[in-house]
């Protein structure tokens, strides 16, 4: 009784059927949205949750470059920080006397290294001794070197990133590509 | 009886678009265009801070006017003159523009953005713009200005746009 109960459920058994017309609509809308985000240049850069980049319609794209982050909390040089930043004022850059701040001693060190091979033509220590807004004028400095991508949050003011950029400049990088989003 | 409705059975089954083949292509094509996907896309604008030009540019036979424009950002409104070794006082006082944000950021840019256009068909091998925003300016005005100085929706204006403090 037991065994023709189960040879006759046997029978009867049909696979079953997955219903993936759902899933295949999910799919295509997925396959349609990746297909607009898709970018032959995928960003490698990752941004700060503190950090709201102002948009623009510039169209040219950010080369391989020194990465220069000011957020809203901290000044980065690549990913390490080199000051924090309070009510937009940036502790440890004295406006008087930017070359002694951490942020021109690592600038300096990587303007070094990139250019230990070319022979300088100018000492630039003694052009910075002389007068802090002349030294990124006098400065012979070769242009085939990483230039500065500048992140910076849209909401400061040109007090700070002015201390930022003329630092950097006397350090020896005085063009810099600002990082924009996209309009 | 039966057997006629197995045999119709079969033949709707078969009659069934296989879908597996699709399904395989999506799960490939999926991670792929995940990996190559970019949610934001960051671009840039070059500039520069101020530097002493080392040789002279008049060594050219033939010598056309440019001017280099100096744009004041203020909290109230923008200021424009321009520099140049090649004009006269009142040429290039007759250069310079102010514009107001009192009626409305839009409106400011546009003539800003008007007077720039006037200056480049005037003087078309100038392509230098100097801006010294003052300090309480913030980030994403300078850009805004940027913008509008580089280029209008059809013309290169000024691409080579030069950042500066005020050193008054």
């Amino acid at each position: 009784m037991a065994l023709g109960s189960m040879r006759q459920k046997r029978k009867t058994f049909t696979p079953p059927r997955l219903m993936i017309t759902s899933l295949m609509d999910m799919f295509t809308i997925i396959l349609i949205f990746l297909l607009f985000s898709f970018s032959d240049n995928p960003e490698t850069i990752t941004l700060d949750a503190n950090l709201d980049l102002p948009r623009s319609e510039a169209k040219l794209d950010h080369e391989e470059c020194i990465r220069l982050v000011f957020t809203r909390d901290s000044l980065k040089l690549e990913d390490e920080v080199i000051a924090t930043v309070q009510e937009g004022h940036i502790v440890g850059l004295d406006p008087k006397n930017l070359k002694n701040s951490e942020l021109y001693k690592k600038l300096r060190k990587i303007y070094e290294d990139s250019t230990t091979n070319a022979a300088p033509s100018m000492n630039i220590e003694e052009a910075v001794a002389e007068d802090d807004t002349a030294a990124t004028r006098d400065l012979n400095i070769p242009d085939k070197k990483k230039p500065l991508l500048f992140l910076c949050d849209k909401q400061h003011t040109f007090k700070s990133i002015n201390q930022v950029i003329k630092t950097a400049g006397m350090a020896g990088f005085p063009n810099f590509q600002f990082a924009v989003l996209k309009k | 009886m039966a057997c006629f409705s197995r045999v119709r059975r079969n033949r709707e089954m078969d009659d069934e678009i296989n879908m597996v083949p699709i399904m395989n292509m999506f799960m490939v094509l999926i991670p792929f265009l995940l990996m190559s996907a970019s949610f934001f896309h960051i671009k840039a604008i070059n500039t520069s801070v101020p530097v002493l030009a080392e040789g002279s540019q008049e060594d050219h036979a033939e010598k056309q006017i440019s001017v280099t424009v100096v744009v004041k950002l203020r909290i109230d409104g923008i200021n424009t003159s321009s520099l140049s070794n090649d004009l006269s006082k009142k040429e290039l006082a007759d250069l310079e523009g102010d514009f107001s944000f009192d009626a409305g950021n839009e409106k400011a840019y546009a003539a800003f953005s008007e007077h720039l256009m006037k200056v480049k068909k005037r003087y078309p091998k100038s392509d230098t713009l100097i801006i010294i925003p003052a300090e309480d300016i913030i980030y994403d005005t300078i850009i805004q200005t940027m913008d509008v100085a580089r280029k209008t929706d059809e013309d290169t204006l000024f691409p080579n746009v030069v950042l500066s403090a005020s050193l008054g």
